[in-house]
């Protein structure tokens, strides 16, 4: 379990093939942690590249933290893993929340980017997406994994759901992510998705109540590329071969 | 010591001996089912795996064959016969 310190906190993170010659960089989503790559998405990239993991703060192994969950304060904490772990330029890759922090890394330290690929990022702005900030409870969580359960077929025991729950009830009521997320509803319509400039895949599911999210990235990022897949906003889950192999595709030969 | 004994004490290490006392954790334990792991603490113990026994198996490899129901099904037999038959 290595957790190594990143600006004075534990962050946790997982390797593969460290003697590759170039690093891809992945980030996971909100409520989640780096599982959600590390089965299959990332054994698949490591055949050619080095791939770094890690838990965003208060998520997985990571330590818990109060404030930063903007994604200023998320893309430093990025930038300061990336400097820990002596890494220049990495290809990127950011699912739901972690394409967030993917997009505002690559608008803000374009240098440290290679390649850009963003799976499923939700507009901040859209409802859905702030409903679920606004309205978290138990029955929440509940319905949540019901739903989540339908699509990727995994039943959380009682302990699991008690350990889920106890990080929800965390995030939702001793940090500031309700706030820092509402406040970046404004995002997409900034001018920073626009500046963009680095060579991007969009990756969204077919049926995905983020598509729309992807088609107005597409418009916004010049060059970019929108890969409809199908599922929804799991593909991760649902479709971990097909991902993993369009990112080995698009960071190996663009 | 036995796979299974060495395995055992791994998922104690990772779920913690307060809810393994309540255990009946044998071959036929399922990860998610019976032992209730979730994804972050079945990464641990694969990484304990990994460290514990090296480059005598390829654990990554043999884990990123499997689909989402093949992980979910996943149980501690399984692994002890993959380990087992890596290293003869």
């Amino acid at each position: 379990m290595p957790v190594i310190e990143v600006n004075n906190r534990g962050v946790h993170i997982q390797e593969l093939n460290r003697g590759a010659v170039e690093t891809v960089l992945l980030v996971h989503g909100m409520f989640s942690n780096l599982s959600v790559y590390y089965f299959n998405i990332a054994p698949i990239l490591a055949k050619d590249f080095h791939v770094v993991m890690y838990d965003l703060k208060s998520h997985g192994l990571s330590e818990r933290i109060a404030g930063g969950y903007d994604l200023e304060h998320m893309t430093n904490d990025l930038l300061g893993l990336m400097n820990e772990l002596e890494l220049g330029a990495v290809h990127l890759g950011g699912y739901s929340f972690g394409g967030l922090i993917a997009l505002k890394m690559a608008s803000r330290f374009p240098d440290r980017v290679k390649k850009l690929a963003v799976i499923e990022a939700p507009d901040p702005n859209d409802d859905k997406t702030r409903d679920i900030i606004d309205d978290y409870s138990r029955e929440f969580l509940e319905h949540y994994v019901t739903n989540f359960t339908d699509t990727t077929r995994v039943k959380m025991g009682k302990r699991q759901m008690e350990r889920n729950h106890r990080m929800y009830e965390y995030l939702f009521h001793e940090t500031s992510i309700k706030s820092d997320m509402l406040a970046e509803r404004d995002f997409f319509s900034s001018p920073e998705p626009d500046s963009i400039d680095r060579q991007t895949l969009l990756l969204y599911g077919a049926e995905s109540n983020c598509l729309n999210a992807g088609k107005l990235l597409k418009r916004k990022i010049k060059g970019a590329e929108l890969l409809e897949v199908t599922g929804d906003h799991n593909i991760p889950i649902q479709k971990p071969v097909i991902i993993g192999e369009a990112l080995e595709k698009f960071f190996k030969h663009g | 010591m036995d796979t299974i004994e060495v395995l055992k004490q791994f998922i104690t290490e990772v779920i913690g001996e307060e809810f393994v006392e309540d255990m009946d954790i044998n071959m036929n334990s399922s990860f998610t089912k019976d032992l209730e792991m979730d994804s972050i603490e079945i990464v641990s113990f694969s990484e304990k795996i990994k460290a514990h026994y090296g480059d005598q198996i390829d654990f990554t490899g043999w884990l990123s064959n499997m689909d989402l129901d093949q992980l979910i099904n996943l149980n501690l037999g399984m692994i002890v016969n993959y380990i087992d038959d890596a290293r003869n």
